[in-house]
């Protein structure tokens, strides 16, 4: 008899419970008022996720430009010559950064997708959702160029490659079909109107490079929406817009929300500062002594500069006030084991001295900081703004408006004034603005300059404009084709 | 065999009595009577069957061991018999009165073999199934039932690199049968399927039997992949009607063995060390002789239908760095009644075992290599003892003393585990026989961690850390069979086995930790520490069910003691597979003849050759992979303002997209073999050779991120993953094992076995499934500093698992630059392999009166392991003034290699080796007391040498990669000696058993 109870259940299907989890089926069917916001939110935290931390989109877009690099010393940071062969230009498709960097972007498309499928009916949060999407669009048109559209209507099958021209007609359609319906307070943390307005202006002010038809009228009008609003405004001390608690800024209008006990990811210290940074701030954890800006890159900048103190130069001391010592410095290295950073970089590889570079302290760190950041990391900022207004009026050869908005973010850095203007001023203002703020590869494309030679870098072929499609990506998706000359 | 032997017993007593009341209605006047001994013991022997030869009259001996016959004229011989004795003819002459002593019969004892759900005679198994006995199990501290059987079975490789006495052993049947978790054998220890093998102690157990192949293993269906293993305990005394109670006890030390030789004070400074003034053997400062005990204490006794046996197992295991250890006291209890004239039988098994355990950082190990010479262990400077409780550091990197690290990082745990089965066997006709079986197995483990705030690795940046951690599992079982035998002609028997069971399994957690002390309390006050989120703290629990039904059925077939066949089949369903796949089917067939039954065979006595062919599977990690759950995201404070409260919630992230289609790893193994036996089975063995196909792998496929989710029509992948059935692997093998029963002359005897496995490594056929999947798997980097992201173990379809690729190094320059065939990844070559072409076992048993001396060697061959000491600590590059370097027989010294340190073929080293794995001389006390039945002491040593050419720390193999937390891949980069690997360690043990009756 029991046997039989037996056999006639084995046959069933059984239901497999989910004890500490949540199910698709389970969000579906909450009626918890504060699911939606949470959702929402929880799409903006896979863009917070590892923006900042190393192997990231960031560590791509810096360390292949021409104001950072991760100088290998010894064995250190050889790391399969990966950083090596960033920021010499001679990366592969097998890179671990470009797959993390992909990966990062299309999860949260795919995160968006899901709520856009979710909530088809809730206008606000639809019209934000695809203007959120068409900001992760951006930065795969510029990193990776050819990319596939995916979107909430999309269906089965292995997504093709789109062309960077159709990828840019389909940023400036969502921002452009969705951008009235957002709110035009300043939400800093959230996209609004003056979001889309001001991805708009660097959309457009790439637009030549994206699409070979430069927009600069509309790049310019783009940003005269933000800068005329009276929304924002440049605060009038520089680092405010990057210190642990910038959350006031009057200038950043778009940030990613780091904390270190909620919302982690932005690893700066770790990847920036010597071992023995940890003393002088009381870090929790030991640095990795990795990225360092370039000393050409450095010397640009007028001592007067009050942005030159986006660097970590010179002895470095303890919290205390008692000067730190390397005992384990090359013998070799002239500076000896009182740790200083030095501006000047002997080698990028093989054997660059520990305490070789000036870092990055553009952000502050501050005193017990975690591996993790508090500071907002700000991803739109009206110091950018304003210098995209002077390069796309200079372009337009409105000379005098452009000296107007490049002359507000000389004259708040305390740096004289321009009378004349050339496109190099304009080059090295963006440079001195948005140092460590992701803009530089950008910058140097459109400028013309990314396949010059600088340092220990050579002359590198024009299809190094576009990163290569991930490998991972290709294998995974055998309908992706890879980007020319890889 | 335990349940073998009293069913028989049973069967004989019951056909004894009929056979005497027979005898009683032919009675005639003359009368004989006697009594039988045990041979050996003197005891009587209750329940043997004394028959008159030729006829069917005889009778059986009380519990006494007396009986008395009628005998008839013309009555010459009596047959003397029992279970487990040699059958004795005696000639009745005139006597009237006889004392027969029976001698034991040790081949019979070992002709039963357990397989699933019952056992067979050994002449009758047709698939690869291999029983050890306790006198072939290995000598010395054995800690843990897998290392019982270390080397003895072919095909069988049981591994513990290094001597760390909290870690376990690695077992793998005929290689690598999953990428997943589950890559041990099935245990089922008594019947019950997949119990903990904490449950058992060495000391307990009666007879091991390992299902090798596809087919004896098909029988528990989705858990048998990865082969089974079946452990028996006692259950009863030695004898029927006497108690015995058997103590061991012994000493074991420790001690440090193999350390790869490092530079003295002097000459790391010569070679430009940073100098501290000081000098310290600083792995002489970690390591001390280590001195374990071991106690075991049984009782067992057999009366009529009653069996019992009780014993408690204590050990105190001590590691040769203070702070490493464990106590461990086991306690078990197993009884049978039977009832209805034994028609119904009734068994309890309890066992219950608490396991303390302590441990360090085993980076300690690493440090203590590396760390530098000239470094005084503590300082007096003000730094110091303000902030590292007086030890010496330096804010340098990776550069921590190991000392300090010892003592100032804790690790505990304590494990109690309880299995308790009860079961119930009805013989409803006299073949047909109704078993229920009901078992619990719970494992609950509380641990510890512990940062001081002194410790310079983690404590100091955290203010001094702590943490809670409980997991528990619980694993309830119901199963049921009902077993028909019946003779369907006077040649052919048959078999039959069906049942049905049922399985719950349910695992939670909870993890609790905080940081920023005042005092270093560590997790007996969490309450302590002031930080609860963020950065070394953590708050969190989990738990997980899930329900695997069955139904299965086996038929044996004998036909004349000739051919023998087996089918069986059994149908799992499983709630972690997705709703598409819910049930598998795992049949099995298998064939066998003894040609010695119908041809002359000249020497042999039996030459069996067999063939088998079964399905087998394997269950998902986890229960919900095929739902693509949606887990904690971060802590969102809506409004960003943290002074409001009532809007801060976790995210919802979902790691893995979901799959319906997921469903079981399947594995299809082909084996055939011949049992054999020459001289009267004097020599005895097996050959066997084995095909597999595992297919349908489950693996954890990055798929197009953000594209629409096939499996899951409508959405769209948020996760990089999914868990997906992929992958066909292919794998060969040969065994052969051979044992030679007590050859020599006088007193002297010599009993040898061996076994030997020749592996046809694991090939990748593929590692996809439409359009996901891989061509190749890059795992395992060496690590940092500097080598974080070249992966050298590299997984292609087509070639062979786990193969180690890198730069060839094709020599030095003259000033000792590195001159390396290529620096692409994509140009490296493959280096080298780090599973094994073959492994062997050699044991050797002595006995020469009441001496007996054994020894057993182990070896493996054709594996290689990457060095990852000589891969970072060799060169004397820049790196080299801070960190201490090695100097092996392989180590290039002119010139001195001044590159920094990369991946290259020297680096990967043959690692073949024999080793003299224990051996044991005991002496038996001769004893005539009437209370003490044996007495014997005994000395053990294990790992007294090892002949190899690898310079790391051990050579044994590494199926996996112990630095790669993965379950799922470090199954797929064996072969690397990590710098933090435990010592080698050798012991010797000194020992006493007694026995009474």
């Amino acid at each position: 008899m029991l046997p039989l109870v037996f056999a006639v259940g084995a046959c069933q299907e059984l239901e497999q419970e989910v004890l500490d989890g949540v199910t698709s089926e389970d969000i579906a069917n909450s009626t918890n008022p504060n699911l939606i916001n949470v959702l929402k939110a929880s799409a903006y935290s896979r863009i917070v996720g590892s923006w900042g931390g190393h192997n990231s989109i960031w560590s791509i877009q810096e360390v292949s430009s021409d104001e950072m690099a991760i100088p290998q010393k010894g064995a250190d940071w050889e790391d399969g010559g990966q950083w090596i062969r960033m920021h010499r230009h001679t990366w592969n498709p097998q890179e671990e950064s470009f797959n993390n960097s992909w990966n990062y972007c299309y999860s949260a498309i795919g995160e968006i997708n899901n709520l856009l499928i979710q909530y088809p009916d809730v206008a606000a949060l639809n019209a934000e959702l695809k203007v959120l999407r068409a900001l992760v669009y951006l930065w795969l048109i510029d990193s990776f160029g050819n990319v596939p559209i995916i979107e909430e209507t999309s269906i089965g099958g292995n997504p093709t490659n789109n062309t960077r021209a159709e990828v840019f007609a389909f940023i400036e359609k969502s921002i452009k079909d969705n951008m009235d319906q957002l709110v035009k307070e300043d939400t800093k943390t959230t996209v609004n109107y003056y979001t889309a307005q001001a991805m708009l202006a660097k959309l457009y002010l790439n637009a030549g490079i994206y699409t070979g038809t430069p927009k600069w009228a509309e790049a310019e009008a783009a940003a005269d929406a933000v800068i005329n609003s009276g929304k924002y405004s440049l605060s009038s001390n520089f680092f405010a817009n990057f210190s642990e608690r910038n959350g006031g800024s009057t200038e950043n209008i778009l940030t990613l929300p780091y904390d270190q006990n909620n919302a982690g990811g932005f690893n700066l210290p770790q990847m920036t500062l010597h071992y023995l940074s940890q003393r002088t701030y009381n870090l929790q954890e030991q640095p990795w002594n990795g990225y360092a800006s370039l000393e050409e890159f450095y010397n640009k900048f007028d001592d007067k500069d009050v942005r030159k103190n986006s660097f970590l130069e010179g002895p470095q001391f303890a919290s205390d006030g008692t000067r730190l010592n390397d005992i384990s410095a090359e013998a070799t290295d002239p500076d000896g084991q009182p740790l200083t950073f030095t501006p000047q970089i002997n080698m990028l590889a093989p054997n660059a001295f520990r305490q070789a570079g000036v870092r990055v302290g553009k952000f502050e760190f501050a005193s017990g900081a975690a591996s993790s950041l508090n500071n907002d990391y700000p991803l739109i900022r009206l110091g950018d703004i304003i210098l995209i207004k002077a390069e796309a009026a200079f372009r337009q050869g409105k000379t005098a408006a452009a000296l107007t908005a490049i002359n507000q973010i000389r004259k708040r850095a305390n740096v004289s004034e321009y009378t004349t203007l050339t496109l190099d001023n304009i080059f090295d203002e963006r440079g001195f603005e948005m140092f460590a703020e992701a803009s530089r590869r950008t910058d140097l494309i459109r400028f013309g300059k990314w396949n010059l030679p600088w340092w220990e870098k050579q002359a590198s072929q024009p299809f190094r404009a576009l990163f290569p499609i991930p490998q991972n990506q290709i294998n995974a998706n055998p309908a992706l084709k890879q980007n020319p000359g890889y | 065999m335990s349940n073998y032997l009293p069913k028989l017993k049973s069967l004989m007593l019951a056909f004894a009595l009929v056979l005497s009341v027979m005898a009683t209605v032919n009675a005639q006047n003359r009368t004989i009577s006697g009594t039988i001994l045990d041979a050996a013991l003197g005891d009587p022997v209750p329940g043997a069957t004394v028959l008159v030869k030729g006829t069917t009259r005889g009778t059986a001996t009380d519990l006494d061991g007396k009986f008395t016959l009628q005998l008839q004229a013309g009555d010459q011989t009596l047959v003397v018999s029992f279970v487990g004795y040699l059958t004795q003819e005696i000639e009745i002459g005139n006597q009237t009165t006889i004392t027969v002593n029976l001698e034991e019969d040790i081949q019979s004892l070992q002709e039963a073999v357990v397989i699933g759900y019952g056992s067979q005679d050994k002449k009758e198994i047709t698939s690869a199934v291999v029983g050890v006995k306790p006198e072939d199990f290995n000598r010395g501290n054995i800690t843990n039932p897998a290392q019982l059987l270390q080397g003895k079975v072919a095909g069988l490789s049981i591994t513990r690199p290094g001597g760390n006495p909290n870690n376990g052993f690695t077992v793998r049947l005929r290689g690598l049968s999953t990428f997943g978790a589950n890559s041990s054998p099935l245990i089922v220890l008594d019947g019950v399927i997949g119990a903990s093998i904490e449950n058992v102690d060495p000391n307990d157990i009666q007879s091991i039997d390992v299902l090798k192949d596809g087919s004896a293993a098909a029988i528990y269906g989705a858990r048998g992949s990865s082969g089974v293993i079946l452990i028996t305990t006692t259950k009863q005394g030695k004898k029927e009607g006497t108690t015995n109670v058997n103590i061991n006890t012994f000493g074991t030390m420790d001690q440090a063995t193999n350390l790869i030789p490092v530079l003295s004070p002097e000459e790391f400074v010569a070679r430009g060390g940073t100098d501290f003034g000081s000098k310290t053997d600083w792995r002489d400062e970690l390591i001390d002789n280590a001195f374990s005990y071991t106690t075991n204490a049984s009782v067992s006794g057999s009366f009529g239908n009653s069996n019992y046996m009780a014993a408690v197992n204590y050990r105190d295991n001590n590691g040769i760095v203070n702070g490493v250890g464990n106590e461990r006291l086991n306690t078990r209890l197993n009884l049978s009644q039977g009832a209805l004239n034994n028609r119904l039988r009734l068994n309890i098994n309890l066992s219950f075992t608490n396991v303390d355990s302590e441990s360090i950082n085993d980076a300690a190990f690493r440090y203590a290599t590396i760390y530098n010479p000239t470094a005084p262990i503590t300082e007096s400077t003000e730094t110091a003892i303000n902030r590292f409780g007086g030890y010496f550091q330096r804010d340098l990197f990776d550069f921590y003393n190991p000392v300090a690290l010892a003592k100032q990082q804790k690790f505990v745990g304590e494990t109690k585990t309880a299995l308790t089965s009860y079961r119930a066997e009805f013989d409803i006709l006299s073949n047909l026989t109704l078993t229920a079986q009901y078992s619990q197995d719970r494992r609950n483990t509380l641990s510890g961690g512990f940062w001081s705030l002194q410790d310079f690795q983690v404590g100091i940046g955290a203010t001094g850390s702590a943490e809670r951690n409980t997991f528990d599992r619980k694993q309830r079982i119901f199963e049921s069979t009902l077993r028909y035998e019946t003779d369907l002609s006077d040649k052919l028997n048959m078999t039959l086995l069906g049942g049905v069971g049922v399985q719950y399994t349910t695992n939670q957690g909870f993890n609790a930790r905080v940081r920023q002390y005042l005092f270093d309390l560590g997790w007996n006050n969490l309450g302590a520490g002031a930080i609860r989120v963020g950065n070394n703290t953590n708050v969190s629990s989990f738990a997980n069910e899930d329900q695997l039904n069955s139904v299965f059925g086996r038929a044996n077939f004998n036909w004349d003691n000739i051919v023998f066949v087996s089918a069986s089949v059994r149908s799992e369903t499983y709630s972690g597979f997705g709703e598409n796949n819910q049930t598998g089917i795992f049949p099995a067939f298998s064939v066998g003849s003894d040609f010695t039954q119908v041809f002359d065979m000249g020497l042999f006595s039996q030459f069996k050759p067999r063939v088998s062919y079964g399905v087998t599977g394997n269950l998902p990690p986890s229960p919900t992979l095929a739902l693509g759950v949606y887990g904690n995201g971060n802590r969102i404070d809506l409004d960003g303002d943290p002074l409001t409260q009532n809007d801060i919630f976790v995210g919802i992230n979902q790691f893995s997209n979901p799959n319906k289609d997921l469903k079981w790893e399947t594995k299809k193994e082909f084996n055939v073999g011949i049992d054999f036996g020459i001289w009267d089975n004097k020599v005895t063995g097996s050959v066997d050779y084995y095909t597999r196909n595992i297919s349908d792998l489950l693996f954890n496929v990055p798929v197009a991120t953000g594209a629409p989710n096939p499996f899951d029509p409508g959405r769209f992948n948020t996760a990089s993953s999914t868990w997906v059935n992929l992958a066909d692997l292919r794998a060969a093998g040969f065994e052969f094992a051979v044992g030679v029963t007590q050859i020599g002359k006088g007193a002297l005897k010599w009993t040898p076995n061996l076994n030997f496995t020749i592996y046809d490594k694991t090939t990748i056929e593929s590692l996809s499934n439409g359009d996901l999947g891989f061509e190749e798997l890059r795992f395992a980097t060496p690590g940092s500093p500097g080598q974080n992201n070249n992966p050298i173990i590299y997984n292609r379809v087509g070639q062979t698992l786990g193969d180690i690729y890198g730069p060839k190094l094709n020599g030095l320059t003259e000033d000792g630059q590195y001159i390396l065939s290529t620096t692409d990844p994509n140009q490296f070559e493959k280096l080298g392999n780090g599973l094994p072409k073959g492994e062997f076992g050699f044991a050797n048993n002595l006995m020469w009166g009441q001496w007996n001396l054994s020894f057993f060697l182990r070896g493996a061959w054709g594996h290689d392991l990457y060095n990852s000491y000589r891969g970072f600590y060799e060169n004397a590059d820049p790196a080299s003034n801070t960190w201490n370097s090695v100097i092996t027989d392989k180590t290039p010294t002119n010139p001195l290699v001044v590159s920094t340190p990369t991946f290259n073929s020297s680096v990967v080293e043959d690692a073949s080796f024999i080793r003299l794995d224990n051996m044991e001389l005991g002496y038996n006390v001769k004893t005539k007391s009437a209370n003490l039945s044996s007495l014997r002491f005994y000395a053990a040593a294990q790992n007294l040498f090892t002949i190899t050419n690898y310079t790391g720390i051990d050579p044994e193999v590494r199926t996996n990669d112990s630095e790669n937390g993965d379950a799922f891949t470090s199954a797929l980069s064996p072969g690397i000696e990590r710098r933090n690997t435990y010592f080698q360690t050798r012991s010797f043990t000194l020992g006493v058993t007694v026995n009474f009756k």
